[in-house]
């Protein structure tokens, strides 16, 4: 092996790091240590003049190898193997050390984290002195694609990838496309008809010549890795059909909340508090009646129904608020005299034309009301018989500081948007993870929203979070370009970071046969070896571990560098620095 | 100098490594005493890297790994319970403390139950002092 030159960089993050890590301290510390070639810091390294200021030393000095201390490697690792394969070294001659989501963002003790930083970076230091080349490997794309979910990102992506004549299984459990969108009457903020707007695009996937539509189905486990996926499904008749694929679309939407959970509105109490999607079909019947059958003389609308609200989602649903604007014009040209209120607790309306949506509404005669989230929610209560009204809505009405009683005859909740309830068997089919409030989770937050970790797997529409149509589309046409790229070019790169079989140490127990989830691993008979299939090897080193002879290889994850971290870490704390 | 305990960690990427960035990215606040290390499933972690990390001097070694049933590679992680279960036997009967060596479930969403781990674990390892395995291998080595 070459002599290792190790060029190490500290970034600061613009304050993010430096300012609870002596940046200049953890760079003049490390740079003491063997094989340090140069040692750096610098505002941003993952800025074109961060990844160019790499590239210059990898090139001026000879560097062999890098490692950089910065965010978390999961947000810009693969940056910074791409600026060492630019500048002519192999991509995983590079070791990232996370000093800040791991380190200056959880610590307040700048002498504490700045000792942290030092062990993580000559941990990272000792490793990256045993980490070896790896060549990539490409597989070829299977050109079909699976989209779980029939909703409207579901169907766009799917026309959208079928238009350019390649093969489509769309699958929904339910016993028809259109998803949420096809329950709606109006969409907002143009008040134009949701049924017009859907009904093309239905009737263009029912007769596409490349897509395949199964209703009633659902997904059994998925095999295989990106570009070469199988799996099986089954509809309800419990028939059975076996997929193959190349790539894969989640677009399994969202379900409404259940508002009998708050119980000051009294849903299923009062039978004429409904929910947003009842008053949906409600208005499909062309008319807004209440339980009694006459036309109700007063309505109110409450946003943030399981939104915004500890108890029940932190999180906005991103379109209630609109929606509910949207109603007000439906509610306005039905009952002309009608009194309608607005219960909000924040009006959000960030959209392109919401705000004047807003505006706009404001003129139709209508009473806002707020309330505080996070003080009392209102409270809906039967109206007494000599009270002119069904019910009566008792609240603490923010702006005017007053507690007051609003008359009412029908209450419509503004219900938050939540994750599907069978999400976890179609996350472990497919390999993605969730965040804490059920959402898929996107490989990065802002520069890749619609892949995920596992290659392959797109998510788009609801399942990622609450969003509006126009969101929905965009993503289910982002996702389908970007398996149409990988189609056009015909093969894709695949994980290298595999095991491997050392022939001459296997004893040939084949514990490491029985422990891979995967089936990679077989035994040959003739050379008395265990051997790896790398492609259908994942890297999860399961084997490793388990292997008595230490004759696997888990590459990328070896005995050595793992050690080596481990040394790296602990060597500055016996020291006592 | 008084004593500040030393916590080696070892992550699993999916879960428990992104829950601790979450814990990051929610600008929790937890104890400065934990070196992460990352593999990719909690199944790669060998009981060698454990009693490496005491032999280095680490005063307590953690584990987290995805819940069960939740496994990015789908059972990693009850192979990595398998051996842990014969390893803190062993650790045990070395003279490590029960406590010192912990495997724990925490998913990319917990951000905040890792935060509280880390705390706790903490707090455990100050009441229980220094590794007292460090000294006795420098004892064995001066022997030598």
């Amino acid at each position: 092996m070459e002599e290792p030159r190790i060029g190490v960089y500290i970034c600061w993050c613009g304050t993010n790091i430096a300012k609870m890590v002596d940046v200049e301290a953890v760079a003049a510390e490390v740079s003491k240590l063997p094989h340090v070639a140069i040692s750096k810091t610098y505002k941003y390294m993952c800025s074109d003049p961060g990844q160019e200021l790499v590239i210059k030393d990898i090139r001026g000095h000879r560097l062999n190898r890098v490692v950089v201390a910065a965010c978390s490697p999961r947000i810009h690792e693969l940056t910074f193997r791409k600026a060492c394969e630019k500048a002519g070294i192999n991509p995983y001659l590079f070791e990232m050390a996370n000093i800040r989501e791991q380190d200056s963002w959880v610590h307040t003790d700048r002498t504490e984290a700045t000792k942290k930083a030092i062990d993580l970076v000559v941990a990272a230091i000792r490793r990256v002195q045993y980490h070896e080349p790896l060549e990539k490997r490409s597989v070829n794309v299977d050109p079909s694609t699976l989209i779980i979910g029939g909703g409207i990102s579901g169907m766009i992506a799917a026309l959208e990838i079928a238009n350019a004549g390649k093969k489509v299984y769309l699958i929904e459990k339910a016993d028809r496309l259109g998803g949420q969108v096809a329950k709606f009457n109006l969409t907002f903020p143009h008040l134009s008809s949701a049924k017009q707007m859907i009904q093309p695009i239905l009737q263009r996937v029912e007769n596409h010549p490349e897509i395949e539509v199964f209703l009633n189905t659902e997904i059994k486990d998925v095999t295989g890795y990106i570009g070469n996926f199988k799996t099986i499904i089954q509809n309800d008749n419990e028939e059975q059909t076996e997929l193959k694929f190349g790539n894969i679309i989640a677009a399994v939407g969202l379900k409404p909340f259940d508002p009998s959970k708050i119980e000051e509105y009294g849903y299923g109490k009062f039978p004429d508090v409904i929910t947003s999607m009842e008053f949906e079909d409600m208005l499909g019947t062309g008319k807004i009646l209440t339980k009694y059958g006459k036309e109700p003389r007063n309505v109110a609308i409450i946003h943030c129904v399981g939104s915004r609200n500890k108890i029940y989602h932190e999180y906005c649903s991103r379109t209630c608020c609109m929606a509910a604007l949207k109603f007000v014009h439906q509610i306005r040209a039905s009952l002309p005299s009608a009194n309608i209120y607005e219960v909000y607790a924040d009006m959000r309306a960030y959209g392109k034309g919401h705000e004047e949506f807003y505006a706009l509404t404001t003129h139709k005669q209508i009473i806002f009301l707020m309330f505080d989230q996070q003080d009392k929610l209102p409270v809906i209560r039967q109206a007494d018989r000599t009270d002119d009204c069904n019910m009566i809505i008792e609240m603490n009405e923010k702006l005017s500081g007053e507690s007051i009683e609003v008359p009412v005859d029908m209450v419509i909740l503004m219900v938050n948007m939540e994750a599907q309830d069978n999400v976890k068997e179609v996350v472990r089919a497919i390999g993605v993870s969730l965040c804490g409030n059920q959402f898929f989770i996107e490989k990065h937050p802002k520069l890749d929203p619609v892949a995920t970790t596992t290659g392959g797997v797109y998510i788009v529409g609801t399942c990622q979070g609450p969003k509006d149509i126009p969101d929905s589309v965009c993503q289910a046409r982002a996702a389908a370009a970007r398996i149409l790229a990988t189609i056009a070019y015909g093969s894709v790169q695949v994980e290298v970071t595999t095991a491997n079989v050392n022939e001459k140490l296997c004893c040939g127990c084949q514990t490491c046969v029985k422990v891979c989830p995967y089936s990679a691993i077989s035994y040959n008979e003739i050379k008395k070896s265990s051997e790896v299939n790398e492609v259908l090897c994942k890297g999860c080193g399961t084997c490793g571990s388990a292997c008595p002879a230490g004759a696997i290889n888990s590459k990328h994850f070896t005995d050595r560098q793992i050690m080596s971290e481990i040394e790296g870490i602990m060597s500055m704390s016996l020291k006592g620095v | 100098m008084s004593y500040s305990p030393t916590i080696v960690a070892f992550l699993c990427n999916w879960c428990a490594y992104t829950g601790a960035d979450l814990a990051g990215t929610s600008r929790l606040r937890y104890a400065p005493n934990i070196r992460i290390i990352k593999v990719m499933c909690s199944g790669r972690i060998e009981p060698t890297f454990v009693l490496k990390a005491f032999k280095e001097g680490a005063d307590g070694v953690l584990i987290c790994g995805c819940h069960p049933g939740d496994c990015h590679y789908h059972e990693g992680n009850y192979k990595c319970l398998r051996r842990f279960k014969l390893l803190h036997k062993f650790t045990q009967q070395m003279g490590i403390e029960k406590d010192r060596l912990q495997l724990e479930w925490i998913s990319a969403s917990e951000g905040k139950q890792f935060a509280e781990l880390v705390n706790s674990m903490t707090k455990t390892l100050l009441l229980l002092g220094p590794i007292k395995l460090k000294s006795k291998l420098e004892v064995e080595h001066l022997k030598q």
